[in-house]
């Protein structure tokens, strides 16, 4: 439950619903360009809920069963907040946002 | 079920949101706010200041001070000085009937505080769970109000069926109504796990005043018995009538210091002076869900060990750890921020809704709304608004009254309520859409006023710097949202109005 656990957590679950949200043909067209074909929508609804996943795990891993799940429930909270005010303010940054996640969540990871 | 399920939902959401929504935004803002209880109390008391102290020290002078000033209680408690409240809390009951009387003194000397007299963070608390009313009847309106909320969040899941469709979805360029809709569903979709499990485990918590009766019928009427079953209190044992010399604190917390790892929290005296005195240790809880705490209770006279309290059975366990999740006390900085984040996140839900009502019942342009319409539109600026000013107006009252004033505490509170009821009160008499941006500029400059008057009042340095730029935020958020609002309230355009129906029904 210490800062950098959560920030893990944020990170991940970040990464996941935005991959989540660009496997939407709405977001996708808003966001990047066009629809996105069968296999990319595919391909990036795995990744989505295999970050999901791994901010689940990242979750109980560092706080436990007990913490582990409250925690991993309000990082989704709070990561799809900032996601959904990007998609309506600022969709340009979502695709950097989400590659920056990644670097971010390692070296949460690294402090956890 | 005449026109099919999904409507009959949408009725229910509609009419069960609305009727419950007024009081509920006011228990979720109160509610949030208190994740925070006791940082706005080291906040109200800016004499005070943290520092190290002697836990046990601290519990010997407060015991000192309860032996002078209430020898005949039947019981007293003594919470130890925390790091975020620094100063000794004494509690004690005249009579087991009587109300809780309570002081506060200080660390260093063991008298009272010169600290200004102040509710602090425990206003927001209280009212969190009773409205300042009656206590009863306080906590009977909010525990059927969440009841009805929780059929509000149901069949809310039911009637915004597009919800995983536009899940990431926030339209705020269409109509009106549609933004509205939208900012519902995504404040009310990306927090479902919280409002779910908020407005279930705080029902909960008030289970056992709406259904005492398992507990009369199994104890006959004895519930002190159930909690100690529950392995949530020490049995309690009678006084003897006659006097008993004590022994000395001390001693007795260092060796229940020596069984149990925790941080002291609180020591009790049942029946002091009694021959038999008891005297309870109470300790932090451990690391868990559960809101908990180990207690060792001694006889005070002999010394000896009367009741370890025993781990708790698996229903017990699920009951604290109901609690537990509710108060969240075991969250540290940054998942306390995430709850906060979630608890704002509930109070919007519940402040768009009551707005998307009147917004969907906008008459036509150029006629006049109707009662209904009306009375919804004063009570929604009157509360959304209303409540907010009433809590920037508290915490400019703390630093503006005089600190010798008489009631010092009440008339805070005083103060909120003056607040709220001229901030409803207001609006009334302002054309509708207008109301919305004037009052939200008002209270945005209220908050921003608080720290300012705090730091020329006060002389703490940036000691408060969170505290400082939570006002900051909370000003910008009002100031943002009375921006929009003001653009978003007004009569439809007719595009937007023929697409009314479709829009009800997503």
């Amino acid at each position: 439950m210490t800062p950098s656990s959560v920030a893990l957590n944020l990170a991940l679950s970040f990464a996941g619903l935005a991959a989540l949200c660009l496997a939407m043909d709405r977001h996708h067209r808003a966001i990047l360009s066009g629809a996105p074909s069968r296999l990319r929508a595919q391909a990036l609804r795995w990744t989505g809920w295999a970050g999901i996943l791994a901010s689940f795990a990242a979750a109980v891993v560092t706080s436990d069963w007990n913490f582990g799940p409250v925690q991993w429930l309000g990082s989704l909270t709070g990561a799809a907040l900032l996601l959904v005010g990007l998609v309506s303010y600022r969709p340009g940054w979502i695709r950097p946002a989400a590659f920056l996640a990644l670097p971010l969540a390692a070296a949460a990871a690294l402090l956890a | 079920m005449r026109n099919g399920f999904r409507q009959s939902m949408a009725w229910l959401h509609t009419w069960a949101g609305l009727v419950t929504g007024w009081v509920m935004f006011a228990v979720f803002v109160s509610g949030t706010a208190t994740y925070y209880r006791t940082d706005i109390s080291l906040w109200m008391r800016p004499e005070l200041h943290a520092g190290a102290v002697d836990p046990v020290q601290a519990a010997e002078r407060g015991v000192a001070y309860l032996k002078e000033r209430a020898p005949k209680a039947v019981s007293w408690f003594v919470s130890v000085p925390q790091e975020d409240r620094p100063v000794i809390g004494v509690y004690w009951l005249d009579t087991l009937e009587s109300p809780i009387s309570q002081a506060m003194l200080d660390v260093e000397t063991g008298a009272p505080t010169t600290a200004r007299a102040t509710q602090g963070g425990d206003f927001l608390y209280r009212f969190h769970y009773q409205l300042q009313m009656m206590p009863l009847v306080g906590r009977w309106i909010v525990g059927l109000c969440a009841m009805v909320l929780l059929v509000a969040l149901i069949s809310g899941i039911v009637t915004h069926r597009r919800i995983f469709a536009d899940f990431f979805t926030f339209r705020r360029d269409r109509s009106a109504q549609r933004g509205w809709l939208d900012a519902h569903n995504v404040t009310g979709v990306l927090a479902l796990p919280f409002h779910l499990m908020i407005t279930y485990t705080g029902i909960v918590t008030l289970g056992f005043m709406f259904m005492p009766w398992g507990i009369t019928t199994a104890y006959k009427g004895d519930g002190m018995t159930f909690y100690v079953e529950g392995a949530q209190s020490p049995s309690w044992r009678p006084a003897a009538g006659r006097a008993g010399a004590a022994q000395p604190l001390a001693p007795l917390i260092a060796r229940a210091q020596a069984e149990v790892s925790e941080p002291l929290e609180m020591v009790i005296v049942h029946n002091p002076g009694d021959a038999n005195a008891t005297v309870v240790v109470v300790f932090e809880e451990p690391k868990g869900l559960a809101h908990h705490h180990p207690q060792i209770a001694f006889d005070a006279v002999s010394g000896a060990v009367v009741e370890r309290l025993p781990a708790m059975k698996p229903a017990a366990h699920v009951f604290t750890s109901f609690l537990g999740l509710h108060e969240a006390h075991f969250a540290g900085p940054a998942l306390r921020v995430l709850f906060f984040l979630c608890g704002l996140m509930g109070s919007a839900t519940i402040a768009t809704g009551l707005v998307l009502w009147s917004v969907a019942r906008q008459p036509k342009r150029g006629a006049a709304p109707g009662f209904g319409l009306r009375l919804v539109q004063g009570l929604n600026i009157g509360t959304i608004l209303g409540l907010p000013i009433g809590i920037a107006a508290f915490f400019l009252a703390n630093r503006l009254l005089p600190v010798a004033l008489d009631h010092r505490a009440t008339w805070e509170g005083a103060v909120f309520f003056g607040a709220w009821l001229l901030a409803a009160l207001l609006p009334l008499a302002r054309p509708h859409p207008r109301a919305w941006r004037e009052m939200g500029l008002l209270a945005a400059s209220l908050f921003l006023a608080v720290p300012v008057v705090s730091a020329i009042t006060t002389h703490r340095g940036f000691d408060f710097l969170w505290f400082d730029a939570a006002m900051v935020g909370l000003a910008a958020v009002l100031g943002f949202g009375a921006h929009k609002v003001s653009g978003y309230t007004g009569a439809r355009p007719a595009a937007a109005a023929q697409s009314q129906n479709k829009l009800a029904r997503a």
